[in-house]
């Protein structure tokens, strides 16, 4: 006796595009959220009154077409404004300032080398190529190498012809850059280290490694991956913030039928006789579903959520070697007025894109080596935006918020405890930042810091991972989650995972919420369901 | 004048593996030695009177029992000495970590760090050891390459296959994962112990540009369990004699299969005519032809140093001089007037590798320094003691020690190699004199040699003894460059077969097998 046919756990975008593919197909789908708002960690919250905070993301760029249209996620709602400059304020007085204007980037680049400039072109060239070649891969399911199966060789197969056409160049430049680290890759093409410290920051942003760690050149891809409006690598901020797209999302599944309640948190799934069959809710409540989709991380769902008998001691011990280290916080802030950058003083286009505090290679090393030793950075990598300069609804008139990444905080601090050190830490971003824009600490009216800690507790992220796991090579395509799970089914009949933590992995992608829905669909058409 | 088939360019190991099998396939060989000793990096050299030390590599465990086979290298006076204990990692409260030769033993002594490590053990040796003999056999299968794009053997991708298969499905699972990994995650995985893991993670650091903390260098911990092994670490490794003795029985087979040898010659060209390699010459200005060329050199100085860059396409070159060889290792000789005591104050624990290293956060922490560009004060040290096994290579009662130390970057930041090389030799001793009181006092002799040393005695680019990082992206079918990983290169009948190519570095002597084999299929099929 089911009431559902599905139900989702968690509206994160991963989970609610999950509820509104499988609501489409004609699926009775149930989303419960803990959290009063929608969206996970894509939200937008009004902390202070008037000013809207992306609480934790804060840009979009990787959100699958195919989900924009297979949903029809209306275009009117959905507005994308381009985040197309980065600015690079440096200590000595300089900067660095790539915008969307093709040969003002170049000219800026060739004041700091001329043939960094040169090289600035073929490498976007090269990476263009990568991307496309790499793009195929998230859209696919991943297939499992160890097995005879038809389904798995001839995946492998396809795979390796995939390669096999790229050519032998691009096939071994994408070998090098799946395996290097993004100093390393960089080093070969440009000599600015300004240039390299901030192009590389994008390679480390979720990580739990530094721009000398091998294993973070592939990450660059990401940067020209993104597909807003069919033009390749365009970053861009939700008009009205994060949430928008996942009010969007949730939207679309409550057209098609779906059933969505916040503040419903899940404490346990129900198994009976080895398949999952419903869940209860922390109030009590039973309710029963012949499907049950978790849009949470393995960790939770696995080692929380179920009863530990009903799994083999080998699949936890698998589940607990999941690496899920977060590495990074957030600070939101509340401003009087616009922040004056000492290089580049008033206002200006700079400040309508992203302004990145990453003045060289070993400054973002140094901050990752302190990191390492279980200490926050002193001195952070920050990827800075202001959303009320592009969208003046996120603020009161004449006000502004600012979203500050702030990369490195693990989680696990060597001495203290988070919310002993949340303050010092805001001081640190506030005392980095003003080193570069002086007036800062006079315009901040609000501030809210979010460390690791805030994410796990608040957001349900796990050790504050903003990925669901970290994004290494060794937890990536089929083996993402775990080993021989990689395709969203789980050692449970009818419990399917279908976060960030499944391949294609984080990102404001929707990917996995998609190809999760598909496969669940796969699963149940000869069913009775 | 003689008319060699092939002149190999170097007596390292890897060189004179090469010359023995194409010497014994029934070329005429000639081989040029810069130096006046052969051997490379594998040598012996009597540095202080009486005293015969390991100049450089003192570990030969990895050598490829095929070779040792094939050449007949017993016969020829090579013979490899166990090690006893495997390893000893002392700490400065005493309380020291020895690893003996046999499980059971080795339980009992791990016991005193952690229970449930000491139960753990030998699966995780044996776990790799499975892993690792793949890796062997991966090494054997043939790569994607641009000299020779029809390189598709079906048969031999589905060998493949089938000895995957063989692990089983979790050991598969296991490898794809491991593969990749950071040796500080495997080692959190299964340890808990701070010393065992340092202990081990240290098999697999040697070289490393990056410490444990980093992706890839599981890989590097599998690559050094060729040979003789428990899995997680060697079991053999000194030779009787020295390790000199390795090349010197390399030398004897080669000889015996009618080999020339020319020392103290060191090539400064390789000369070529329409792309194709003709001969090389002499610093004396002699010139040699040879239908073909193998160069034992590293892969920068060969083809930056040696050939003419008009004879290669621009696109190969980038690719070369990109190969990163940044040294990160400097070594200390000494001659000892007694054996050290470290504070277990047991003798009978020297004999193995004796490890400074007791955590995981002090290898990373000693790998930061090269990032920076200054040498570690307190650095990762890997040591062994080989007149415990052999007492014939120093005078009675004396010692010879030999230190590998880490890091210390070629490039100095601040300062440079000939005003930094006692301070390094100091910080060096320093560091074993808090582990081993009374140390100082015992030291007769010294010698230390910087990566520059490295580069200026061995002829190693930019002091790197494996020649090229063995980082994910320079092995395998990326090793020396993209394309090129069998052992040819752009300029036909010029080969490479040193540390710098597939499988890379280590004393195996593969990559001069392999480089032999391929010089000699080449040949087959022209004719």
């Amino acid at each position: 006796m089911a009431n559902y046919d599905a139900i989702v756990i968690g509206a994160g975008h991963n989970g609610l595009t999950a509820a509104a593919y499988l609501a489409k197909a004609g699926k009775k789908v149930l989303v419960l959220e803990r959290r009063h708002v929608l969206g996970g960690a894509a939200v937008t919250e009004e902390i202070y009154a008037g000013f809207k905070y992306s609480v934790c993301s804060y840009v979009v760029s990787l959100l699958r077409p195919e989900v924009i249209r297979e949903l029809d996620l209306p275009n009117h709602d959905l507005e994308i404004i381009p985040l197309d400059s980065t600015f690079t304020p440096m200590p000595n007085g300089d900067y660095l300032f790539r915008s969307g204007d093709h040969a003002r980037t170049r000219r800026e680049i060739a004041r700091h080398s001329a043939t960094d400039a040169e090289a600035y072109e073929e490498y976007g060239q090269l990476m263009v190529q990568m991307a496309m070649a790499v793009k195929p891969l998230l859209a696919m399911i991943p297939p499992e190498p160890t097995s005879w199966y038809p389904g798995d060789v001839f995946g492998l197969a396809r795979l390796g012809n995939h390669f096999r056409r790229l050519g032998a160049k691009l096939f071994y430049d994408l070998a090098k850059l799946m395996t290097m680290s993004s100093a390393d890759f960089l080093d070969q093409w440009f000599e600015t280290d300004v240039l390299k410290a901030t192009m590389s920051a994008s390679g480390i942003i979720g990580t739990f490694m530094g721009p000398r760690s091998p294993g973070t050149a592939y990450v660059l891809l990401h940067h020209y991956m993104g597909e807003l409006d069919g033009a390749f690598r365009s970053w861009g901020f939700a008009h009205g913030g994060m949430g928008t797209i996942s009010r969007v999302i949730a939207d679309a599944a409550r057209r098609h039928g779906a059933e969505i309640r916040s503040q419903a948190p899940v404490d346990q799934i129900l198994i009976r006789r080895g398949r999952a069959c419903g869940v209860v809710l922390a109030s009590g409540e039973e309710i029963h579903a012949k499907v049950i989709v978790s849009g949470i991380d393995p960790k939770q769902t696995f080692l929380k959520m179920i009863d530990s008998q009903c799994l083999s001691p080998e699949f936890k011990k698998q589940v607990s070697h999941f690496k899920i280290r977060g590495s990074s916080a957030k600070v939101n802030l509340s401003l009087d007025a616009l922040p004056d950058f000492t290089s580049m003083p008033g206002a200006g286009p700079h400040l309508a894109g992203a302004i990145s505090i990453s003045p060289s290679i070993d400054y973002i090393e140094q901050a990752y080596d302190e990191a390492k030793y279980g200490d926050f950075s002193r001195r952070p990598y920050m990827d800075v935006i202001l959303p009320s300069v592009l969208d003046p609804s996120m603020a009161p008139p004449g006000k502004h918020v600012m979203s500050i990444f702030v990369q490195y905080a693990p989680y696990d601090l060597k001495s203290g405890v988070w919310p002993e050190k949340r303050e010092a830490l805001g001081d640190t971003v506030v005392d980095t930042l003003s080193e570069y824009a002086p007036n800062l600490k006079d315009i901040i009216l609000h501030r809210q810091v979010v460390t690791p800690w805030d994410l796990e507790k608040e957001f349900g992220l796990t050790e504050g991972n903003i990925f669901q796991g970290e994004l290494t090579l060794d937890q990536l395509f089929f083996l993402r989650p775990v080993a021989g799970w990689a395709k969203y089914r789980t050692p449970i009949k009818n419990l399917y995972l279908c976060g960030a933590c499944t391949h294609p992995g984080g990102g404001v992608m929707a990917a996995s919420g998609r190809l999760a829905a598909l496969e669940i669909l796969k699963d149940t058409r000869f069913s009775v369901l | 004048m003689a008319n060699y088939d092939a002149i190999i360019i170097g007596a390292g190991h890897n060189g004179l593996v090469a010359a023995a099998y194409l010497a014994r396939a029934g070329k005429k060989i000639l081989l040029l030695e810069r130096r006046s000793v052969i051997g490379g990096i594998a040598v012996t050299e009597e540095i202080f009177p009486g005293y015969k030390v390991p100049t450089c590599a003192h570990l030969a465990g990895t050598f490829s029992k095929k070779i040792i086979l094939e050449l007949d290298l017993d016969r020829h006076g090579f013979e490899l000495l166990p090690l006893s204990p495997l390893l000893f990692a002392p700490t400065q409260d005493g309380n020291g970590l020895i690893i003996p030769r046999e499980f059971p033993k080795a339980a009992q002594e791990i016991a005193k760090h952690s229970k449930s490590d000491a139960d753990r053990f030998q699966p995780f040796c044996l776990l790799l050891k499975r892993l690792s003999e793949f890796l062997a056999k991966l090494y054997e299968a043939p790569l994607p390459n641009k000299a020779n794009p029809n390189n598709f053997h079906l048969a031999k991708i589905l060998e493949l296959a089938w000895n995957f298969h063989r692990l089983g499905k979790r050991e598969m699972h296991e490898l794809l994962r491991i593969f990749p990994m950071s040796s500080a995650d495997l080692l959190n995985e299964w340890f808990e112990s701070d010393l065992l893991k340092a202990a081990l993670a240290g098999r697999g650091m040697l070289s490393s540009f990056v410490g444990p903390r980093q992706q890839g260098t599981a890989f590097n911990l599998l690559h050094h369990q060729l040979g003789d092994s428990n899995g997680a670490l060697p079991t053999a490794g000194l030779v009787r004699g020295g390790i000199g003795t390795l090349t010197e029985a390399l030398f004897a087979a080669a000889k015996s299969y009618g080999a020339e040898i020319r020392r103290a010659t060191e090539v400064t060209h390789i000369t070529t005519a329409n792309g194709v390699a003709t001969g090389i010459v002499l610093e004396s200005g002699e010139e040699i032809p040879a239908e073909r060329i193998v160069s034992s050199a590293d892969v920068k100085h060969t083809l930056l140093g040696l050939v003419e860059p008009t004879a290669l396409d621009p696109h190969f070159l980038l690719q070369v001089k990109n190969i990163r060889s940044r040294g990160t290792v400097a070594k200390v000789n000494l001659a000892l007037d007694t054996l050290p005591k470290f504070s277990s104050n047991d003798q009978a624990v020297l004999g193995g590798i004796i490890q400074i290293g007791p955590t995981l956060d002090y290898l990373e922490r000693a790998c930061d320094d090269a990032k920076y560009g200054r040498f570690s004060q307190r650095p990762f040290l890997e040591i062994t003691i080989p007149t415990v096994a052999d007492p014939s290579l120093a005078p009675a009662g004396k010692h010879v020690m030999s230190v590998w130390m880490q890091s210390a970057p070629y490039e100095l930041r601040e300062g440079n190699w000939h005003a930094e090389r006692d301070v390094l030799g100091d910080a060096v001793v320093r560091t074993l004199e808090d582990y081993a009181p009374g140390f100082t006092n015992t030291i007769l002799h010294r010698q230390v040699l910087t990566p520059l040393d490295l580069e200026d005695i061995y002829g190693l680019t930019q002091g790197h003894p494996y020649h090229a990082e063995m980082a994910l992206d320079q092995i395998f079918f990326m090793r020396p460059v993209s394309g090129w990983s069998t052992y040819r290169t752009p300029v036909n009948n010029l080969y490479l077969c040193g540390s710098g190519t597939h499988p890379g570095g280590g004393i195996t002597g593969l990559p001069g097998y392999y480089a032999a084999r391929e010089v000699l299929k080449n040949w087959r099929s022209k004719k």
